[in-house]
């Protein structure tokens, strides 16, 4: 008979490297608030959380970063990440604020934000951020892959993360990863059967961090799937809270 | 704890675009990591019906005590159909039927299923169908279509596939199970938001909500994750997990 456990906990720290917070303009979600979301993350058994707001994405960095920072005020457990739109916005203001507000990462969307994910475009961008050794995250749906491959080789000294790989994305994310060892992979959305077991096999367990997607996706599941997987406790520590913590120097 | 686990959304074949793999060992073991004891399959691949079953059957032969038998069949070749599920029900134990209306571009209420709506009364048989409403104009499984069909083929029990996938489609499959007795709602899914296990079984009835996994596009163990890490009560949980589907399907209870 199924041996299943009706009262999980993660038995590791937990730091979630892909939440977002606050009120959709689009559509009704079911957590859009920080109390919420905190008390999830109480019960999922997550002390901290990378946050953005998709604000900052959808419409302007510098506004949806200021809603994200008001929203937040006072949780250190909700940790700030910004978004920034590197064909737009004045680089030297958001370092700014960025240093204001302690925040170590960012997140882009080059699909989405229509500009190419190319040197000639984003040299400047990766100058700086290779200056401030500000690692960027960035969802798979965002990404084109042969254009990544062939601007991420080309930068070694950067560090990015491949967010909410889904399995649209099976047949490039894994390849990518391998031939790219400064890119790490976000896990909100590997479903697929024996995923992180394929991964952690393919390019070890250092640059696999657990995310939830939270409130799109539900925080717990992803845990539960991991706790289930047959990993190590090093391995389970490092993925559920140690290289996020280490990639943002906050151990 | 020890319960029952049935995995009421299962499928074998093999889909490389997306990385399914339907390998029999990795199978089982991935059932047996995530607790899963028994796994409903069937396989929607093939335009001849009976392929499909018959790519079901050596799994269900080599593990009778894992795997229970889903038929599956498409209007398309009506004349295929009902021979079919005279065949899968009659002859190899089906314990379900399966259909996928986005594979014959028009709604689950299109008058060319009937017939196999009319056979599946007769029989008295559970239906489960996809059932997927993202936007408007993805119409052709919402699920507020099922329950006329659940009125006028009421001897069938009807199963809503990803109980509508999203949010919009959540919404509308609480309120196609709370309008007919008859209709249950499946919770596998790559795309269900946060809270969606509690809005189902709060809306639906701890009763009418099944667990599935879509095993082996996703795998069993997280979307048993979604069930256990809910915050629902333990005994819904176990209902939820297997004893309704056990209930649903008529299977043993070894517990």
């Amino acid at each position: 008979m199924g041996k299943v456990d009706l009262d999980f906990k993660p038995s590791v720290p937990v730091f979630d490297a892909c939440i977002t917070v606050g009120r959709r303009y689009d559509r009704y979600i079911r957590v859009d608030n920080v109390a919420d979301t905190l008390a999830t993350m109480d019960r999922a058994g997550v002390q901290r959380a990378l946050a953005y707001t998709p604000h900052a994405l959808d419409f302007d960095s510098v506004e949806g970063n200021s809603y994200l920072m008001e929203m937040i005020k006072g949780q250190p457990r909700l940790v700030p990440q910004f978004a920034v739109n590197p064909s737009f916005d004045d680089l030297p203001l958001m370092a700014k604020s960025m240093k204001q507000h302690g925040v170590r990462s960012l997140r882009i969307a080059p699909k989405f934000q229509r500009y190419p994910f190319r040197e000639w475009v984003l040299g400047p961008f990766f100058d700086w951020l290779e200056a401030n050794r500000t690692p960027v995250w960035v969802a798979a749906e965002e990404i084109d892959p042969s254009e990544f491959h062939a601007t991420v080789s080309g930068r070694p000294g950067l560090r990015f993360v491949m967010s909410q790989v889904h399995f649209m994305h099976e047949t490039w994310a894994v390849p990518l990863l391998m031939s790219l060892p400064n890119v790490s992979i976000e896990v909100s959305r590997m479903l697929q059967p024996n995923s992180f077991n394929k991964l952690i096999d393919a390019i070890g367990a250092e640059r696999v961090m657990f995310g939830s997607r939270f409130p799109d996706s539900a925080m717990a599941p992803q845990l539960y799937y991991l706790h289930r997987s047959g990993l190590s406790q090093s391995q389970l520590q490092a993925v559920c809270a140690g290289n996020l913590g280490r990639l943002l120097g906050k151990g | 704890m020890k319960t029952p686990v049935v995995d009421f959304h299962a499928h074998v074949g093999r889909w490389g675009s997306f990385g399914m793999a339907d390998d029999l060992e990795t199978y089982l073991r991935v059932m047996d990591a995530a607790g899963v004891d028994i796994s409903c399959i069937n396989c929607i691949f093939y335009g001849e019906a009976h392929r499909n079953l018959d790519s079901v059957m050596p799994f269900v032969k080599k593990h009778p005590d894992r795997f229970v038998p889903v038929a599956y069949v498409t209007p398309r070749y009506l004349q295929d159909a009902i021979p079919e599920l005279e065949r899968a029900f009659g002859k190899l134990g089906a314990r379900f039927l399966k259909l996928y209306p986005t594979y014959l571009g028009k709604p689950i209420d299109d008058p060319s299923y009937f017939p196999i709506f009319e056979w599946a009364n007769d029989h008295g048989i559970v239906i489960m169908s996809h059932s997927s409403f993202f936007f408007e104009g993805d119409t052709l499984t919402m699920p507020r279509l099922f329950p006329a069909l659940a009125k006028r083929f009421n001897k069938v029990r009807w199963v809503l596939g990803h109980s509508g996938n999203n949010m919009n489609g959540q919404a509308q499959a609480v309120a196609a199970a709370r309008e007919c007795d008859n209709i249950y709602l499946e919770t596998c899914t790559s795309m269900a938001e946060a809270g969606t296990i509690e809005f189902l079984v709060n809306g639906a009835g701890e009763d009418r909500v099944l667990y599935g996994s879509d095993m082996p596009l996703l795998d069993a163990r997280n979307q048993v994750g979604r069930i256990v890490t809910a915050d629902i009560s333990d005994e819904a949980k176990k209902k939820v997990l297997g004893l309704n589907a056990i209930k649903l399907l008529g299977l043993k209870n070894k517990s």
